[in-house]
């Protein structure tokens, strides 16, 4: 009986193996595809400008450019724009995390009249393109003389994003309300519920947060096209549109040298998402079960 | 804690330091804002020269090397618009339109400069109102590029300003007469990307370069349309979405042999750094005796605000970008440089190549700008080509025919004269403009 048993196992066993080779297969397709202009990227960028153009395109060169990370720096000031786009991208994470944790608490754990139509408002932005907004903002902080300065990138920031609210207010419905329950009878308040019980619990949420909100602004180049003028405030984006070729027709694009500085620009978001990647598929899925 | 506190603060100082306010020191200069579309090696080439233009002329340029539609709109709604900036045919007409644009002309009449221009870049920079609203900064011009292997090979002379439509087909032919296995020819004859169409209509006589307000079918385009069809049905232009679908640039075609002559823009600079192959460039061919008629662009310039404080100043410094910055040297929209001596030294691959003649000849004939996103009048170009250039999509692919691009010409015009209609009605147009627009409109028959 057991050897028959076994002997009718042996079918299932292949077909089984047979459909993970498959999903394994199309999995690995997908991802090469998405991968390619990544490779393509890495490959343009330690290669010459005729490299580039080469037909059939070779993949991985003979003769490995390097120079070509270092001739970037000579032709914009990459450490300037780093410094400016950390200096953007560290106060509008902190601004985003605390707004709209501190909103999405609000709305979670506060009952006030109007909240529902008041969260459904807060939504409704969402659906408002950003070019709509663009030149009332940009009339107002040109009366605050913040144009071509990088306030006008990191303020917004501490005023809450929809989006962030609704995960984080998602997630913060997962948490039993007995744990506010238990902090208000030891005396804490409000913000203190928040700051102390609720904020630590979400973790996972306001990391995933964190990282969208990071990638979001380190890769932000319509933002700063609006409000920055110098050259000197410039955010890496705008450095890295600087190496394209532009209207009159004095300089091509250097693809090698824009595929670089690309390659460079992008170290951060690659080393950021590997670290929390984790984090992201928890947080999202913790903040869609309610 | 106490470790990031030294870290916080240093970051919070250079935060300060660099949301610092915008204002500068004042060195007595008459500062100009120019908002310049520019790559990373004209901004440090401009940089560079600055300060002795400020010394020479007491006109401080501060750059704004960031451009776009978007933020030019915002600027102007905030009544902070850059002194000059760059506009498009399009752009400028509807600008200028609006009283946002100086009319250069009471700063050029009496200026040397003016003459230094070519005529036909003087006369692109005119709009509807007679008004001088930019001035073209660069111009180029169209040629057909030519792999010298492969005409050799096949026995063929090279062609020169002489050489006609027929010639050209000729070449083709006995270039793309080789085939593989598979019945493709081995090289294709020509290949000419779709958005160079134009300037064979312009050759072929039709008329093109006339800012009309309507689309209007001439015999000559149709012609055109026709035999760019059979160069593909014939095989001797590849299949126009096999090489969309494959994603090849122009000396990518022109390097790797699959194509023996390419039609595009001159100068180009990437054909003139990454050609390997022995090639040259010849004119536009002639259809017949008809005249030659050349493609040269200026479909954009340089602007000055109507808000500017300091119009004198902001005309210096225009004059300066487009005469002065060694970059942009020589200007091929000036009379007296000598464009074809200065690019054959920084390329001297030209010399010899036939860029010389071709230049020439678009010089002796100047025949406008046929694109078609300058062909169109400026307040119905988009209504045109928004409807128009699906269908041409469509015809180049083969899935439409010439007859049905014909006939929804008068649907297209129609839309197009209820658009300006609404210009005209919503009243936010310069009168002189609406009565500009207005007598166009009585002379067009659509």
């Amino acid at each position: 009986m057991n050897k028959a048993r076994s002997y009718d196992a042996i079918p299932t066993a292949w077909g089984t193996l047979a459909r993970s080779g498959a999903v394994y297969i199309l999995l690995a397709a997908i991802s090469t595809a998405f991968l390619l202009p990544l490779a393509w990227m890495l490959s343009v960028s330690l290669q010459d400008i005729r490299g580039v153009f080469a037909q059939p395109f070779v993949w991985i060169p003979s003769h490995l450019h390097w120079e070509n990370y270092a001739d970037v720096s000579e032709l914009i000031p990459l450490g300037r724009y780093f410094l400016n786009t950390v200096l953007v991208t560290v106060p509008v994470l902190l601004g985003t995390l605390f707004s709209s944790s501190l909103v999405a608490y609000g709305f979670s754990r506060i009952r006030f009249r109007g909240r529902s139509a008041l969260f459904a408002l807060c939504l409704s932005t969402m659906m408002l393109p950003g070019q709509v907004t663009m030149i009332p903002l940009y009339i107002l902080f040109s009366r605050l003389g913040w144009i071509d300065t990088l306030w006008p990138l990191i303020v917004p920031s501490f005023f809450g994003s929809p989006f962030y609210i609704f995960l984080l207010r998602q997630f913060f419905l997962t948490i039993p309300r007995e744990y506010d329950e238990a902090a208000r009878l030891d005396g804490a308040g409000k913000f203190r519920i928040y700051w102390s019980i609720i904020l630590p619990m979400a973790r996972p949420a306001l990391i995933t947060v964190a990282l969208f909100s990071f990638i979001g602004t380190w890769n932000d180049f319509f933002t700063p096209l609006i409000y920055i003028n110098s050259p000197e405030n410039a955010t890496l984006t705008l450095g890295l549109n600087m190496l394209k070729s532009q209207i009159v027709g004095t300089g091509m694009t250097q693809w090698h040298l824009l595929m670089a500085a690309a390659c460079m620009v992008m170290i951060p978001n690659i080393i950021l998402f590997t670290l929390g990647q984790k984090y992201i598929v928890k947080g999202i899925a913790m903040g869609g079960v309610r | 804690m106490t470790r990031t506190r030294p870290i916080t603060a240093l970051l919070c100082a250079l935060l300060l330091n660099s949301c610092g306010s915008n204002d500068r020191s004042d060195s007595g200069a008459e500062r100009v804002s120019y908002n310049c579309a520019a790559n990373a090696v004209e901004i440090k080439s401009l940089q560079a020269e600055i300060p002795a233009f400020a010394d020479s002329t007491g006109v401080e340029i501060s750059l704004q090397p960031f451009s776009g539609q978007e933020k030019l709109y915002a600027m102007i709604a905030a009544g902070q618009p850059p002194d000059i900036f760059y506009t498009n045919n399009v752009l400028r007409d509807k600008l200028a339109a609006e009283g946002r644009l100086l009319d250069l002309r009471s700063l050029s009449a009496a200026d040397p400069f003016t003459d230094r221009l070519w005529p036909d870049v003087y006369r692109q920079g005119l709009s509807a109102d007679g008004g001088l609203y930019s001035i073209g900064n660069w111009s180029f011009t169209a040629g057909v590029y030519y792999n010298k292997e492969l005409f050799d090979k096949a026995g063929i002379p090279y062609p020169d300003t002489s050489w006609t439509w027929n010639d050209l087909l000729g070449a083709a032919r006995r270039i793309a007469a080789r085939t593989n296995a598979s019945g493709e020819p081995e090289h294709y004859g020509i290949f000419i990307p779709s958005h160079f169409i134009e300037v064979f209509e312009l050759m072929n006589g039709a008329p093109v370069g006339d800012q009309s307000l309507f689309l209007n079918f001439s015999e000559s385009s149709l012609e055109i349309y026709q035999q760019y069809l059979a160069l593909m049905n014939d095989r001797l232009m590849p299949d126009l979405r096999r090489i969309q679908a494959m994603g090849m640039q122009a000396s990518q075609l022109l390097q790797s042999g699959k194509v023996a002559m390419l039609v595009e823009a001159v100068p180009h600079q990437v054909l003139f750094e990454t050609l390997t192959i022995p090639w040259g460039v010849s004119p536009i061919p002639r259809f017949g005796n008809r005249p030659v008629r050349c493609f040269r662009s200026e479909s954009g310039g340089l602007s000055i605000s109507s808000q500017t404080a300091n119009p004198e100043a902001a005309w210096k410094a225009l004059k300066w970008i487009i005469a002065g910055a060694s970059i942009y040297q020589p200007n091929p929209v000036l009379r007296d440089a000598d464009f074809v001596a200065g690019w054959e030294a920084r390329y001297p691959v030209l010399s010899g190549s036939g860029f010389r003649e071709v230049w020439q000849r678009s010089l002796n004939h100047p025949a406008g700008d046929p694109r078609m996103f300058v062909r169109f009048s400026s307040w119905t170009s988009a209504t045109i080509l928004e409807r128009l250039q699906p269908m041409l999509d469509k015809l180049w692919a083969r899935e439409t025919t010439i007859e049905s691009l014909v006939a929804a010409q008068p649907e297209i015009n129609r839309a197009a004269r209820a658009e300006l209609t609404r210009l005209i009605q919503r009243g936010r147009l310069d009168q002189k403009f609406v009565e500009a627009i207005e007598e166009q409109l009585r002379k067009a028959s659509p």
